[in-house]
């Protein structure tokens, strides 16, 4: 079954459970009843909350059903818009967090010069892979985006080893 | 002071060097941004949120609302040339704007629209500067009942009508709603769904949270498709063109629709939740319903310019819609609103009532702004349009990394550490989740901006009445406002399942 098909059940599900979990812990908020009557508690409206989301949930899970046994004809039509490049995303959510781990530790100009050039492979169709291109973007833009913060607007940013040298 | 003192020193603020080279930076950022599809006038105004935090208030200003009408109008660029709109608010422009390319006319589509988003966006700021400060100086009574009611009705418009799926657009308000919770409450002190961890005592920051959910989301979306695009662009050919490339006599043709589409835009702009999106559509449609021309000149779609004027003098004179209620009431209609809202905030600005009375410098100052920036838009996107136009060949693999690195200085900015470039992090993924299970983020955004303002003046006037509800219902402004959100929500209602059994019977 394809993840278009079940896509409303799925949703409905992890609602209903994220409501389930929001209500748990909106009733241990602690309360103060001698300062605020409990018709204007801090509990009031994330209980209100949890409830409404859970309602929509069911809403979204019955809705998520009679899709299910209706939609049989229009699975085809589904499949082909589907159909987009699920590496990439990988790759890229992977970078992404990547960058953000180095950061701290190789500093601003080191981290985001490997991030850029690798993001740029990975976003690029195979035939228009131009290495020399992208390391270029990726000095360039590098270096302006330091000048104009960290130099012209005084913006800090993560220190690390080329900073050091730079004298930042 | 009289009304036109302040407008003068609203000129005198932003007419300074640096007030200028601000404007002409953020018209020209902001077409590029409109003109780029995939890239749109909230992505251009968070990204340069982090330029403006060393900014005076009034500079900030001057910047945003700069690229907010560039971006606002480069959208026609990519819509008549590319025919794709470069953002929501210019899929209308398509409709004419390409088949007047197609009959060798690209110089008379894009003059005139350039034209006409001018006019409208002059249109709207100037209605703006006559009712803001009315309805400010009626607000300024507002209590607790009224803006709760506000903000709900605002929510229920927002949830109902910015997705087709009204389920799942109330249930996008409500997470929103839900995330705003987190942190120490407003009223009694105490921690809420914190859990433990200090980094959340103060709530997420609006701002990670949009530039998370709008550019990061965005941009792992784009991943999806970067590898199989290409566009081609084509250069429209300028020689023989003067002027703006129209006549006299097709102008003042047009003077009555575009007059009608700037009231349509401006209408829509004042209403949360239906935005530049909506307005170009509605206007153009109407245009197209009232068109007497169609026998001699052939109807709208086949390349006239009535559809253009439509479109553009619409989605601009939007802009001026939808300040409206962001400064009178400190309430955003849609998520470029709510992005201007996240950086008038942090210049220590409440928008409301209030902010007419004590620093209407800044208030004039945005006026100004807008009046001046739309000069400078309709010359640099005439005359520059070559430039905007080789822009637009940029791919999108190169683009798209570099936006994003812009993300990650904005949101580390903001506390200057990494905390908040998690959290951005974080809601990037919840954003490209959203866009896979076709959740709409726009009502996310707005419950979380407009949820803490329901729930403070909800409790507020529970203390204030003792408990009981009904002087939400016996106050007259309150009451019509949760009238209008009920009956919304019941009209929206009806109208799904009445086409559900339609689509049953068929």
């Amino acid at each position: 079954m394809s993840f278009k098909k079940c896509r409303d059940l799925i949703l409905g599900i992890v609602m209903l459970l994220f409501s389930g979990f929001y209500l748990i812990n909106a009733f241990q908020i602690k309360t103060r009843p001698k300062l605020t009557p409990s018709y204007a508690s801090a509990q009031i409206m994330p209980v209100l909350l949890g409830v409404l989301l859970a309602i929509l949930s069911v809403i979204c899970i019955v809705q998520g059903i009679r899709k299910m046994k209706t939609a049989d004809g229009t699975e085809e039509e589904g499949k082909k818009k589907d159909k987009g490049d699920i590496m990439a995303v990988v790759f890229t959510f992977a970078v992404i967090i990547g960058y953000i781990l180095i950061m701290p530790t190789l500093g601003f100009i080191l981290s985001t010069l490997i991030y850029l050039f690798l993001q740029m492979i990975i976003l690029a169709p195979a035939e228009k892979r131009n290495y020399l291109l992208f390391a270029i973007v990726a000095i360039a833009f590098t270096a302006l985006v330091f000048v104009a913060f960290r130099i012209g607007l005084q913006q800090l940013l993560p220190r690390g080893p080329i900073e050091s040298m730079l004298g930042f | 002071m009289s009304t036109l003192q302040l407008i003068g020193g609203g000129f005198a603020t932003v007419l300074t060097p640096t007030g200028l080279f601000l404007m002409f930076i953020g018209v020209a950022v902001g077409i590029v941004f409109g003109a780029l599809p995939g890239l749109s006038a909230t992505m251009a105004i968070a990204l340069f949120l982090p330029v403006t935090y060393a900014m005076t208030s009034s500079n900030a200003m001057t910047l945003l609302m700069a690229l907010f009408i560039g971006a606002i109008s480069g959208g026609l660029i990519s819509a008549i040339l590319l025919h794709i709109p470069g953002t929501p608010s210019s899929v209308a422009t398509c409709f004419d704007g390409h088949p007047l390319v197609r009959k060798g006319q690209a110089a008379k589509a894009l003059g005139v629209g350039v034209v006409f988003s001018f006019l409208g966006t002059i249109f709207s700021t100037v209605l703006l500067m006559f009712i803001a400060p009315e309805i400010a100086r009626v607000a300024i009574n507002f209590g607790s009942y009224e803006f709760f009611s506000i903000a709900i009705f605002s929510l229920t418009m927002i949830a109902t009508l910015s997705s087709g799926n009204m389920v799942k657009g109330i249930m996008a308000g409500v997470i929103g709603f839900m995330f705003s919770t987190v942190g120490t409450d407003a009223i009694e002190g105490t921690a809420r769904f914190t859990f433990g961890l200090t980094t959340l005592k103060g709530g997420f920051d609006m701002l990670a949270v949009m530039v998370g959910l709008f550019a990061v989301g965005e941009i792992i979306g784009a991943a999806e498709t970067s590898r199989h695009n290409d566009e081609e662009v084509t250069q429209p050919s300028m020689k023989g063109v003067k002027g703006f490339g129209f006549s006299v006599k097709e102008f003042t043709d047009q003077l009555w629709n575009a007059l009608r589409s700037a009231a349509i835009g401006m209408g829509i702009g004042i209403l949360p939740g239906i935005g530049g999106g909506t307005s170009n559509m509605m206007a153009y449609t109407v245009a197209k319903n009232s068109d007497k021309h169609a026998a001699e000149r052939g109807p709208l779609g086949t390349g006239r310019i009535d559809g253009v004027v439509a479109s553009e003098t619409a989605n601009n004179a939007t802009i001026g819609g939808a300040m409206v209620p962001l400064l009178t009431l400190g309430i955003p209609g849609d998520t470029t609103t709510a992005m201007l809202l996240g950086a008038l905030t942090l210049h220590g600005l409440t928008p409301g009532p209030l902010l007419f009375q004590n620093q209407a410098d800044v208030v004039y100052g945005i006026f100004a702004a807008m009046l001046i920036a739309s000069v400078i838009m309709l010359f640099m996107e005439f005359f520059g349009l070559r430039v905007f136009v080789k822009l637009l060949s940029i791919p999108k693999y190169i683009l798209l990394p570099c936006v994003f690195v812009l993300c990650v200085i904005g949101a580390y900015a903001l506390k200057n550490n990494m905390s908040q470039v998690i959290a951005c992090l974080i809601f990037g993924a919840l954003g490209f989740a959203f866009k896979k299970l076709e959740i709409p983020s726009t009502p996310f955004i707005l419950g979380f901006i407009l949820g803490p303002l329901a729930e403070v003046n909800y409790r507020r006037g529970m203390i204030r009445s003792n408990g009981t509800f009904i002087p939400f219902l016996t106050s007259p402004i309150s009451a019509v406002f949760l009238a209008i959100a009920i009956f919304v929500i019941l009209l929206t209602g009806t109208k799904t399942l009445r086409a559900k059994k339609k689509a049953a019977k068929q």
